[in-house]
């Protein structure tokens, strides 16, 4: 056998593909012709060696999301993920809800920013253990940043867990976190289609929070219209329009996440 | 932007395999990418010529292939390509239809050297 490139081995070689089943039939040599004597250097082609993966690109990930899902069944975590574009009061949502939900459980919060501690600062302030991930130059959270961060927080069991997102529509949808349930937060000076034109966001989420109903006054939005677009890619999101600032509306968040579980 | 940290994690995903069957280097793979996955295959691609610079796959030819969508109309049953997910169907307008394909993302093969 060439000890260079390992041929000869011939039928031995052994192909290991960990996701994927044990059919390996059409895993090739190819360009494995070498008659030759031993002892001189390779001039040839070296062997091609197709290998079938037929791996998700997302699976890392997924896997990841599964168990951080199953660490929240097992400690009786209800794991909220909040997503929005920047600016839609995501954070001060949390901070309203901290204040109201704190007698009732314990409850943490993972902060994703590209950049700075503040958002964490604030959540800290509003009496909530929290965790902030600087992504750095990347536009979203994933499963093993959430893993990471669970490692810091040691949650209690029967507790709460809000993953404030990185503010960004579009590239957050395609990561499951092990979220229990996906929140999608829009607010009333943002366009009304913002469902049509970031539609797997709207597709991936479980709730819609229209948020800032105290500036409806002011602009055109039209919550039914807002929420037609939505119902059109997610027949099955729920809806609850709220102003953080006023508090309007937000007992019936709170409810909304009482209702998820028993706490 | 997404593409970015997908790119990378294909890296990582073939040069473990990669080394697993100890390869010298990888000449090629072979990535299936949906019109509706939420990828978009040009900026995934220039991300992936971008990082390969210094990794197994710097020489490595990428073969992406693109798969569209197909709706089943759920309402005329007519078959048709479909652009986007939320797609009408062209004969008669219903909306939702059965969709079939076009979520791929995933590496299906890699032709590696010994």
């Amino acid at each position: 056998m060439c000890e260079k490139c390992g041929c000869g081995e011939g039928e031995g070689f052994n192909i290991h593909d960990p996701h994927h089943s044990t059919d390996h039939k059409s895993d090739q040599i190819q360009d494995h012709d070498h008659k030759h004597d031993h002892g001189h250097t390779h001039s040839h082609e070296h062997p091609h060696k197709l290998i079938n993966l037929n791996v998700d690109i997302l699976a890392g990930n997924n896997i990841t999301a599964a168990m951080n899902r199953r660490f929240f069944e097992g400690r009786k975590v209800l794991c909220l993920n909040m997503v929005s574009s920047p600016g839609s009061g995501k954070t001060t949502i949390l901070e309203k809800t901290i204040g109201h939900l704190t007698r009732t459980a314990k409850i943490y919060v993972i902060e994703g920013d590209q950049q700075t501690l503040l958002d964490a600062e604030r959540i800290e302030r509003a009496g909530a253990p929290a965790i902030q991930i600087n992504t750095g130059s990347g536009c979203h959270l994933d499963a093993h940043m959430v893993e990471s961060a669970l490692k810091k927080l040691e949650i209690e069991t029967n507790s709460l867990l809000f993953i404030e997102n990185v503010g960004n529509l579009v590239c957050p949808a395609m990561f499951d976190l092990g979220e229990n349930r996906r929140v999608v937060v829009m607010s009333v000076t943002e366009g009304e289609d913002k469902p049509l034109k970031y539609p797997y966001m709207f597709q991936t989420s479980h709730l819609c929070i229209i948020n800032k109903s105290d500036l409806l006054p002011y602009v055109d939005f039209r919550i039914e219209e807002a929420m037609k677009h939505a119902r059109s890619v997610n027949p099955d999101l729920e809806f609850i329009s709220v102003s953080a600032k006023t508090s309007e509306g937000m007992n019936l968040w709170y409810d909304w996440i009482l209702s998820q579980k028993v706490i | 932007m997404h593409e970015l940290s997908l790119a990378a994690e294909v890296i990582k995903l073939v040069e473990k395999e990669a080394g697993l069957n100890h390869a010298s280097a990888i000449s090629e793979i072979t990535i299936e990418v949906g019109n509706i996955s939420g990828i978009e295959a040009e900026p995934f691609e220039s991300a992936l010529r971008i990082l390969t610079e210094g990794t197994m796959l710097e020489k490595s030819s990428l073969n992406i292939v693109k798969i569209k969508a197909r709706g089943n109309c759920l309402n005329c049953k007519s078959d048709f390509e479909m652009n986007f997910r939320m797609d009408t169907c062209p004969q008669c307008g219903a909306f939702p239809s059965e969709i079939t394909g076009g979520n791929e993302f995933r590496v299906v093969s890699m032709l590696i050297e010994d």
